[in-house]
């Protein structure tokens, strides 16, 4: 199985995921019912987490491809732009969601607005989505193209969103070392918080209450939403150095389990209801942490490693 | 002598050797020496900023044993670093104004410490003064980790 395939078999996740999360909320308004509702916004957390590499791997399908005659180019390139739009929107309903989970752990209600905002943005999201899904079954169905759209899209690649990106990364003088400097930023605020968190698990201070240092939380994410910013520019941008290279498909898989850890830390009870005694961890708690820390020091070490493991520089 | 130090056996090591434990190890070791030291800096800021202020400063003493090991191993590798390239930077302003910003960066963190050090358990608002203690760390570790980062862009 290569990427390629890989992406395939992912690609579902975004619309179908989108769907059943939807449909979660939906019923969640309808009955009245707020567990229900978390269970809506935590799979879309979780669908907003593999959308990532639902992206990634769909510029290894599209590598794939390229010596492949009768594919259009164009028409892969339509589909990475609307699949970027969806990237995006989803990203930022993943945000929206996870802050709402976060909210609701911490005061027992989410801010008024926010599960509705969460909820919008993933309506938005399925809909780009969809035409996302669509789009790219075209790539390998013609039958299913509407007739003269493909020869209509045909001609200026300048028109492609991914190509500005693109021009930006190679040409701009500062836009890829400022987004280098920003990128190390978040990497350290993120690093930093969960390091306090996961060492309040291990039981660095149990004298104090875990709830406390949870308080930090939305400041790791800050620095997880800034990164992933900051690390699309850069794939996008240059998305042949990494695709090639495996160290940055072991970064990605690492970042899928620090995301889910991110979800595993706002919605498990425990840390919420430790009470003044402080929170005791069991083996699971404490394996839950070193996961944690080992997979953030993976993501440091691969993304570091790209050049000299991998092809990127 | 800046030369020589570039062509010592470690310099030559540093430049030359193909094997992933030389420069790519030094420098990745750098990276994650830096995410602790700063990362456990930054959270101490925040929370004399006022994030989770309802707990004690002094369940963040941790927080110094973290950047001494961090900064530690910051110092070694950094050197490694500078033999690597000792020609180039030993006379680069912009590799000064990062060295100028980390001692900054550390210095901001003493009176922090004595701060935290000198706090008890039913402490919990530390004031003004503590607060821009926090600001000026926070800026003075960001612009040193941007100006360490663009070194590879403007000295090369």
């Amino acid at each position: 199985m290569n990427l390629a395939h890989l992406h395939l078999i992912l690609n579902h996740v975004p619309t179908v995921g989108s769907a059943a999360a939807l449909g979660l909320l939906i019923l969640g308004y309808a009955r009245r019912n707020d567990h229900l509702k978390h269970v809506g916004l935590e799979l879309l957390f979780v669908i907003a987490v593999l959308t990532l590499p639902v992206y990634v791997t769909g510029v290894a399908a599209h590598r794939e491809l390229r010596e492949v005659k009768e594919v259009s180019d164009d028409a892969i390139r339509v589909h990475q732009d609307v699949a970027l739009i969806g990237f995006t929107v989803m990203e930022i309903a993943g945000f929206a969601a996870w802050l709402a989970l976060w909210q609701w752990r911490r005061r027992g209600a989410a801010a008024r607005g926010f599960v509705p905002l969460a909820t919008g943005l993933l309506i938005v999201s399925l809909a780009v989505m969809g035409a996302a899904a669509n789009l790219g079954g075209e790539i390998r169905h013609p039958e299913i193209r509407a007739a003269g759209e493909a020869a209509a899209a045909a001609g200026d690649p300048k028109r492609f969103m991914t190509y500005s990106i693109n021009q930006a990364a190679v040409y701009s003088r500062w836009m890829w070392p400022a987004a280098e400097a920003v990128h190390f930023l978040g990497l350290s605020l993120s690093f930093g918080v969960l390091l306090a968190v996961n060492l309040r698990i291990l039981g660095v201070g149990k004298r104090f209450p875990f709830a406390h240092v949870h308080r930090l939380l939305p400041w790791g994410m800050l620095g997880f939403g800034v990164n992933l910013i900051t690390g699309m520019f850069f794939f996008v941008g240059q998305p042949g150095q990494y695709i090639e290279s495996d160290p940055f498909l072991w970064k990605v898989a690492f970042l899928v389990i620090a995301g889910a850890n991110f979800l595993y830390l706002t919605v498990f009870g425990k840390a919420w209801h430790g009470g003044d005694d402080g929170f005791v961890a069991n083996v699971g708690d404490k394996a839950m942490a070193l996961l944690s820390l080992t997979a953030w020091l993976g993501v440091l070490y691969a993304g570091r490693m790209l050049p000299f493991l991998g092809r990127a520089f | 002598m800046l030369e020589w130090i570039e062509t010592t056996q470690l310099g030559l090591w540093l430049r030359e050797s193909p094997s992933v434990w030389a420069f790519p190890t030094v420098l990745t070791l750098h990276t994650v020496g830096l995410a602790v030291l700063i990362g456990a800096s930054w959270v101490l800021d925040l929370r004399l900023l006022g994030v989770g202020r309802q707990v004690p400063l002094t369940a963040f003493r941790w927080v110094f044993p973290t950047i001494a090991a961090g900064l530690i191993v910051n110092l070694l590798t950094g050197v490694l670093l500078f033999i690597k390239n000792a020609a180039t930077w030993g006379v680069a302003l912009p590799f000064f104004i990062k060295m100028a910003l980390v001692v900054a960066s550390v210095a901001t963190l003493l009176p922090i410490r004595s701060l935290v050090l000198r706090s008890g358990d039913q402490q919990r608002e530390m004031g003004g003064n503590a607060r821009m203690l926090a600001v000026a760390s926070i800026l003075a570790w960001a612009a040193a980790v941007t100006a360490g980062r663009l070194l590879a862009y403007t000295v090369i």
